[in-house]
């Protein structure tokens, strides 16, 4: 790589942005753009640049949009800024950016968190990992089959990657024990980030690209926890059983039996009893929709309240809150709060002329925008960057209404960021099964990209029937 | 990417260059020094806490002349900036006094005999590697293809 290509990563996120906000404001092609909104043009290329290059971490990105925001469009940023005049547009309340850290979804996702960690610090992740297991045999294909279910259903509450690293620290002692040869070990080391990445679609806490979603599901649109599930679970069912057949016929293993050795027995303390109560407890309340009066976001907060009363959750603990991961989310709801506030979403979709889109197309062309991306870059920073565009653009178009309107395009999206799943940089989990060393990068590409491209078309099929049942739109 | 240094003490210089030839495998992401005694190893120490490098592993012989290994892994042990070092010793003459004060004093986390096989020298570093990285809270992922997968699907987990 030349010394200049290496330095571009640095100097495109600084330049372009820099040029945006210096360019005449009518050279956009939107009829009427106010200082404000060219501005949010610019932070939105800022963050698409940054979370595409990568020059800083991830949520840093997050994080240098709320404070760009703050300084450039907020009610109290720096003075030039200010500067009244006919063209400068709706100057964005500071309070309602600075609030992103700790929107309802940060809540939701915290309450998440919280559960996980209980969990794994009282060992219920392992345990019932054990005792789920063993209905399976020692098939080694039921027992992959056994693998992914567990993993999928303990990546719906816990991240995908606390999953993954569990999964494999259970599965690598027994894999090192395969023949060198046998494609057993690919099978095996795959189906872990696979139905991990897969699992996360089957509740809104189950990946940040769902809760995002529900950042723009709101109204007459609204989807509860359960709502959620209803479609959510059966996708991850469809999907997971396709992945353990493409695994077990790509990848046969020639060994008779697997044995999987799980030490340890259910804690019975006190506090272990806490956190199974309240772990079912949250589940309960979150399933059971809005008959208690309490919304999905308000329950989140029970399970925290709980742990730290009970000194299940320390001060330590609380330390190791992966704070990068919320952060990255609030970035992302900063970005859809300054292109809505702004006014510059819906200024940008009349300008543009999408009515003459067939809303097909768009859908499928959104979905499939979205699983590239998701390949490359982080599932959340595609989420995060596409998503309150294609809730802007949803609103508007009328045509969309006979397929499901709004809502089936975000979720077609939404569903597509999680598929992406194809490279070792795609996620944490496939970075995690590759670093095993058990893998070679196209047969994880191979699986990636079928999965990818199949679980697009499930999603589609998926949402069809539920538009034609009426169960959205 | 952060700089992540490895060190190597030998008074033998047909050793030191031996030890370092089997760890060429990490030489692109980490960087590996050579030390011909302790109190070389004792100002190099210095100059990276001064840059705020981390020193992620010292690998050092026991006999030498002047200060021994023992006495150096000891002296960084006790020095709080360089908590969570990992420290490897590689000797073949160690009387059962060394042995002791090896474990009790300077905290060791590996001991390794000469003659070492190359591939359990590369393992035990790669371990080592890992749980330092995961134990600072540097961001693995950058690292990720030189660490020991098993070492690291079991720190994370915790």
């Amino acid at each position: 790589m030349s010394m200049f290509s290496q330095y571009l990563k640095y100097l495109l996120p600084v330049i372009i942005p820099f040029i945006i906000l210096l360019l005449p404001s009518d050279s956009f092609g939107i009829v009427g753009l106010t200082l404000i909104e060219q501005r949010v043009i610019a932070i939105f290329a800022l963050a698409a640049l940054c979370w595409v290059l990568e020059p800083i971490p991830i949520f840093a990105t997050s994080v240098v949009i709320i404070v760009s925001e703050l300084l450039l469009i907020s009610d109290k940023g720096l003075w030039f800024f200010k500067t009244p005049s006919p063209d400068l547009g709706h100057l964005i309340d500071y309070q309602t950016i600075m609030a992103t850290f700790a929107s309802p979804i940060i809540m939701l996702f915290l309450g998440g968190f919280f559960l996980a960690m209980a969990a794994t610090k009282y060992r219920l992740d392992v345990n019932l990992a054990r005792v789920l297991l063993k209905p399976f045999g020692n098939k080694p294909k039921y027992v992959m089959l056994g693998l992914m279910m567990i993993t999928a259903v303990f990546s719906m509450f816990m991240s995908n990657t606390a999953t993954t690293v569990m999964m494999l620290s259970i599965l690598s002692p027994v894999i090192a024990l395969l023949a060198t040869k046998d494609l057993g070990k690919v099978a095996f080391s795959l189906s872990v980030p696979v139905a991990a990445n897969i699992g996360g679609i089957g509740t809104p806490i189950g990946t940040p690209p769902n809760a995002i979603a529900l950042k723009y599901l709101v109204n007459e649109n609204s989807i509860s926890f359960g709502e959620w599930m209803v479609f959510g679970v059966p996708f991850v069912v469809v999907m997971l059983f396709i992945a353990w057949l493409l695994l077990i016929k790509l990848f046969p293993t020639s060994t008779e039996q697997i044995d999987l050795n799980i030490k340890g027995k259910f804690l019975k303390t006190p506090k272990a009893i806490t956190v199974y109560i309240t772990f079912i407890g949250t589940i309960l309340l979150w399933l059971m929709g809005d008959i208690h009066g309490m919304n999905a976001y308000v329950v989140a907060l029970i399970p925290v309240a709980v742990f730290v009363t009970f000194k299940i959750i320390n001060k330590e603990d609380l330390k190791r809150i992966s704070w990068d991961v919320l952060w990255l989310v609030s970035g992302g709801i900063a970005l859809g709060v300054a292109l809505d506030k702004s006014g510059l979403a819906e200024h940008a979709v009349d300008a543009i002329p999408f009515g003459g889109l067939h809303p097909l197309l768009l859908i499928l062309g959104a979905s499939i925008l979205c699983l590239v991306m998701a390949n490359f870059i982080s599932h959340t920073a595609a989420a995060n960057l596409l998503l309150p565009l294609i809730a802007a653009l949803a609103t508007t178009m009328q045509s969309l209404l006979p397929y499901g309107g709004e809502v089936v395009l975000i979720l077609a999206v939404t569903f597509a960021a999680s598929l992406g799943m194809s490279l070792p940089i795609s996620t944490p989990p496939n970075a995690l099964a590759y670093a095993s060393g058990n893998i070679e990068t196209r047969q994880m590409a191979k699986i990636g990209m079928i999965i990818g491209v199949v679980g697009v078309l499930v999603a589609f099929a998926m949402l069809f029937i539920m538009n034609k049942t009426n169960f959205i739109g | 990417m952060e700089k992540i240094n490895i060190i190597c003490v030998d008074d033998e210089r047909e050793v030191l260059e031996s030890v370092c030839r089997d760890l060429d495998y990490f030489s692109d992401m980490f960087n590996i020094e050579e030390c011909e005694s302790a109190f070389e190893c004792l100002a190099l120490l210095e100059e990276f806490d001064e840059q705020q490098e981390y020193v992620a592993l010292i690998i050092s012989d026991h006999i030498m002349p002047e200060k021994s290994g023992v006495e150096l892994l000891t002296e960084v042990a006790m020095d709080h900036r360089f908590a969570g070092t990992k420290k490897l010793l590689l000797t073949g003459l160690a009387t059962q006094a060394d042995t002791i004060q090896a474990i009790n004093n300077a905290k060791l986390d590996n001991f390794l005999a000469k003659v070492w096989d190359p591939k359990e020298l590369l393992q035990m570093v790669k371990e080592l590697i890992t749980e330092y990285i995961i134990e600072k809270g540097i961001d693995y992922e950058e690292y990720i293809e030189k660490l020991d997968a098993p070492t690291l699907y079991r720190l994370l987990k915790s």
